[in-house]
């Protein structure tokens, strides 16, 4: 395990942060969300955010992505510091690096699933051909037919829906994938096929970053790190994929009941 | 009812921006409808009122001579006829005659009253409405003193023809038939010293003022028709000048008209916009509080519960807020008065009408509860478990619009149009207030170009025939005078234009104009229909008298004059608004088939930077006493025209800054009904990477295709119907055909910033955008 380990650090860190923390004042009280993280991720990486509810997950994933300023510390995103970026910065940094994945999967009701996927595409991509021929070949990975592309949302299923994203996260070639626990809506069969497919992307390559408390999610990472009370109290390395590796599981296993869970 | 006020409460805090909004717009349409009930109601009254107080009469005459068998003839004729009830006869002086006023001249007849005489008529009393306190001098009825240059103590000027006489102002007087220009004569009361001063002069001709009280007063033109056809057949040669009730109802209160007609479509319209806004509000709550809707049905209330709770909700504010318009209202009047004074010339005593009050809290409520019931009827199909699960999503599956993958435009562009195909009853709202804010910019564009701007199209439709002077000669010396001002360097063109009255058997009395060829008139478009007269079988009537009395092109009709009759063929149709609609034309040799000019009224065109005053001055010198009138037109359409001019700048600068209130209101209540419903579109789309200029660039531009296509139509239908709309308007006063020009230049750069404004208003308060963070929205904290 150590050898991945150390693969990984040899590789390119492609998000860190410093001291990052987030607090929100409630009821004239702060509350302090996420106290000095220092993080390292790394391209090309598959990591897991876990934790019990209210322990700061998605907060954290909302800092990394820049949907969220953090209130102290700093974010660098392939040496590009992105926690001082105005909004408009930072919405442009989003378009270019990242895609996004939610459990609510928030797909535009009144565009058609292509226009769906486009929107998100011609903000970074000018080139219509070409951009019409990268969501068709993510269409085609998703397994999403000709027919439902020109459906509207609220006429396709939840697993459809929840594909259509991942080909909308995707389509501009992000560095880094977020996905904010992309199962949590989804039956069990429909939640599977969007792990595999997420597990494909991240097998050509793709950087994600999930957070999930679901621990069969989880088990597709090659990195978790466990948050608790707003800092990251453990981390367990579990290497590239492999399924049915029942040893993965059982590392997983350990390591969440050594963290509480 | 404690549940539901207790609701309505949570509601009014929940939606304060769009409460303020449909306040904002019910108080303006509430104000402008308590303004308009009052000045179409008890204002016009006003008149009544004056008329019964003072024991007005409704037949005015005023005849040369005072003989006693002339006031025998008169007596006579009064008491044969069963429709009088009462009259009354005095001496009086009476001659056109001009003077100074308002920046201009005013030119009009003269009756001239011993003040004691006056105050002590049976029928027909004029009452002194303010008193300098001097003992020698002259009272001018009150419209004038409007002009602060009429002052009591100082000396004013009378232009007599050629005379001029000068006696010091004591006071103003009111006179309800006769207390301005307006009504055809303008009474003044002298001091017994001074009428004898004047009277000694010889300036004005001594005769009889009658005035008559008849049984119905709606009679009181046929009256009058009658009374001068019986004194112009017993004498051929007496001057006379009549007014009729009917006559100076109408006259002494077209500003009125205008005022209350401009006003109540302006109210008619905001209440509209309030309205839709309303109904939007509606649909928008249902839509937004589904869950909330579902917890209070799930909790026992019923359907009619709950729609009480809006009806309560938008009632108690409209309700509030109409008589706070109401209110407000009464603050606006004494200006609105002041304004109104300057024309009507009759005071108008300010008080709380209750009626106006409860018409319009009835009809703003009743409006208001009709825009709320019938949309929030929608509540009754809506089931418990439906709404608590946040409602049946409802989309137009049918087509998606402006698909991305095909569209040619720039994805901001394309994404505002794709949300204007998704917020239709948005739209609708933003196409009614362009629509109604484009008719707006044509009315200003026109009442700017032909009337601010340049007053002769204005001119033209409300006086038609206009020159520089006018000169009224004996008919003894016309040659000599035509053959004169022909050499006349300063004159540039000289032609007959004479105006006298003659009676329609079987109709009413027309004042009729005179000329040799009416090729010679500056004014080629006073023939709205058919072709001026040109032989001497011919007349043309007034458009709106020939309406009235079913009239034809074609048709022969019997006039008289001096006591003849002649048949006319009727070959086209006037429009001038001098007489209300009943004047016409005639050629020299048709009015010679029933009588004589005694004097002639000529028009004349002079050159280019000649003195009017100096010119007319010399030409009195020259002639002396066979002038009987000079009028420098110029002056007076500018001392009448300056109270229309006032009165449509301001009322152009308040319907247009009353539009950009509308404007900012509508825009706002539906950029914040959009943000507000649309709030986790705006979270993906922020989330994906767009920036906050590209959102604010696309909430913008969702409302533009309605705005641009509404403002376009607006403009365009505005121009084609603004001159029938105008002439409707003033179908009264006789204009049947406005021919103003739409000032296309204006109007085109009126509509673009139109729909500038409307885009950087509607960019402005999308700013809101800035403040939230995808995270914000998305995560609905």
């Amino acid at each position: 395990m150590n050898t991945w380990k150390e693969q990984m650090e040899a590789g390119e860190v492609l998000l860190k942060t410093e001291n990052l923390s987030r607090s929100f004042s409630t009821g004239g009280t702060m509350q302090h969300v996420l106290k000095n993280i220092d993080l390292k991720l790394y391209r090309g990486e598959f990591t897991v955010i876990m934790g019990a509810s209210g322990a700061g997950k998605s907060t954290l994933l909302y800092a990394l992505s820049g949907m969220d300023t953090p209130t102290l510390g700093t974010i660098t995103f392939a040496g590009e510091t992105i926690s001082g970026l105005r909004p408009d910065r930072l919405a442009v940094f989003r378009r270019r690096h990242c895609g996004f994945v939610f459990q609510q999967i928030y797909l535009l009701d009144e565009m058609s699933v292509m226009d769906n996927v486009l929107v998100a595409g011609l903000l970074v991509n000018q080139d219509r051909k070409a951009l019409i021929r990268r969501a068709e070949e993510l269409f085609e990975a998703v397994d999403i037919p000709e027919e439902t592309r020109r459906k509207f949302p609220a006429q396709i299923s939840g697993g459809e829906a929840q594909r259509v994203g991942i080909v909308r996260a995707l389509i501009n070639s992000p560095e880094i994938l977020f996905a904010d626990e992309p199962t949590g809506a989804l039956n069990s069969k429909t939640g599977l096929d969007v792990l595999d497919t997420l597990t494909a992307f991240h097998r050509q390559g793709q950087s994600v970053v999930m957070v999930t408390h679901d621990m069969r999610s989880a088990r597709r990472a090659d990195r978790i790190l466990y948050l608790k009370d707003g800092t990251v109290t453990g981390e367990c390395i579990l290497g590239r994929y492999v399924h049915g590796d029942q040893e993965r599981h059982e590392k997983l296993s350990a390591f969440l009941r050594e963290m509480g869970w | 009812m404690k549940k539901s006020i207790l609701i309505a409460r949570s509601n009014f805090r929940k939606a304060k921006g769009q409460t303020v909004a449909v306040v904002a717009l019910l108080f303006v349409a509430s104000l402008m409808m308590n303004l308009w009930l009052m000045l179409s109601t008890d204002y016009r009254r006003n008149f009544e009122r004056a008329h019964d107080r003072l024991n007005a009469e409704h037949v005015t005459l005023a005849v040369t001579g005072n003989d006693s068998a002339l006031r025998k003839f008169l007596a006579e004729t009064l008491e044969r006829d069963e429709r009088t009830v009462q009259y009354c006869m005095d001496d009086c002086l009476e001659m056109v005659g001009s003077f100074d006023w308002n920046g201009g001249e005013v030119n009009t007849e003269f009756v001239i009253l011993r003040k004691e005489t006056a105050s002590d008529r049976a029928v027909g009393r004029i009452e002194i409405a303010e008193d300098g306190g001097a003992e020698s001098g002259m009272y001018f009825p009150m419209l004038y003193g409007t002009d602060k240059n009429i002052r009591p103590g100082e000396k004013m000027e009378l232009i007599f023809g050629s005379r001029t006489v000068r006696f010091p102002v004591c006071g103003f007087l009111n006179s309800v038939m006769t207390g301005s220009h307006n009504c055809g004569m303008s009474a003044i009361l002298m001091t017994e010293d001074v009428y004898g001063e004047f009277r000694k002069t010889g300036i004005a001709p001594e005769g009889t003022l009658v005035s008559v009280r008849i049984r119905d007063r709606e009679e009181s033109r046929e009256f009058e028709a009658d009374l001068k056809n019986a004194v112009s057949q017993r004498y051929p040669g007496a001057r006379m000048q009549s007014n009729s009730y009917s006559m100076v109802r109408s006259s002494r209160y077209i500003s009125q008209m205008i005022c209350s007609g401009i006003v109540s479509a302006m109210a008619f319209f905001v209440a509209l916009i309030a309205l839709a806004v309303i109904v939007s509000s509606v649909v928008n709550y249902i839509q937004e509080n589904m869950p909330a809707i579902g917890v209070l049905k799930a909790a026992g209330y019923q359907n009619r519960q709950i729609m009480s709770v809006l009806l309560l909700q938008f009632l108690s504010i409209t309700l509030a807020t109409a008589a706070a318009g109401v209110l407000c209202s009464y603050a606006l009047f004494p200006a609105v008065n002041d304004m109104m004074i300057s024309q009507t010339g009759i005071p108008y005593e300010i008080r709380f009408l209750p009626l106006p009050f409860v018409v319009t809290l009835l009809c703003m409520g009743g409006a208001v509860a009709s825009a709320v019931w019938f949309p929030a009827r929608k509540i009754r199909k809506i089931e418990p478990v439906t709404a608590l699960r946040g409602g049946i999503k409802t989309h137009s599956f049918r087509k998606n619009h402006v698909p991305l993958k095909t569209t040619r435009l720039p994805l901001v562009p394309a994404l505002g149009l794709k949300t204007t195909f998704c917020v239709v009853r948005q739209n609708i709202i933003v196409c009614i207030t362009m629509l109604v804010l484009s008719l707006v910019v044509v009315f200003s564009g026109l009442m700017v170009e032909n009337m601010i701007v340049d007053m002769e199209p204005f001119i033209h439709l409300i006086v038609g025939e206009t020159a520089d002077s006018c000169i009224n000669i004996s008919a003894g010396i016309e040659e000599t005078f035509l053959a004169e001002m022909k050499k006349e360097e300063r004159v540039e063109k000289i032609y007959l234009f004479h105006t006298t009255e003659v009676r329609h058997v079987g109709g009413y009395a027309l004042m009729v104009n005179i000329s040799d060829d009416f090729s010679d008139l500056n004014d080629q478009e006073i023939c709205v229909s058919g072709r001026y007269p040109q032989y001497d079988n011919e007349v043309a009537v007034g458009a709106k008298y020939a309406r009235e009395e079913g009239l034809n092109i074609g048709d022969e009709i019997t006039l008289t004059a001096d006591g003849r009759q002649e048949s006319y063929l009727i070959s086209g149709f006037t429009q001038m608004s001098n007489n209300l609609g009943r004047d016409g034309l005639l050629t020299r040799s048709g009015y010679e088939r029933m009588g004589v000019l005694e004097n002639a009224g000529y028009y004349l065109n002079l050159t280019e930077g000649t003195d009017v005053d100096v010119f007319q001055q010399d030409v009195s010198d020259t002639y002396g006493a066979d002038i009987n009138a000079v009028i420098n037109i110029r002056s007076v359409v500018a001392g009448s025209s300056s109270v229309y001019i006032s009165l449509m700048t301001m009322i152009v600068i308040a319907v247009l800054v009353l539009s950009i209130f509308i404007i900012t209101f509508v825009l706002y209540l539906l950029v914040k009904t959009m943000l507000g419903s649309r709030k986790r579109e705006y979270g993906i789309l922020k989330a994906l990477g767009f920036t906050t200029g590209q959102l604010i660039l696309k909430t913008a531009a969702s409302f533009m295709p309605a705005i641009v296509l509404s403002t376009v139509v607006g403009l365009c239908v505005g121009a084609v119907v603004i001159n029938p709309l105008t002439a409707l308007f003033l179908r009264g006063i006789g204009i049947v055909k406005c021919t103003f020009t739409v000032p296309a230049g204006f109007t085109v750069m009126a509509g673009a910033g139109l729909i500038l404004a409307a885009f950087l208003m509607a960019c402005l308060l999308s700013l809101k955008i800035r403040k939230i963070t995808p995270k914000v929205m998305l995560t609905g904290e």
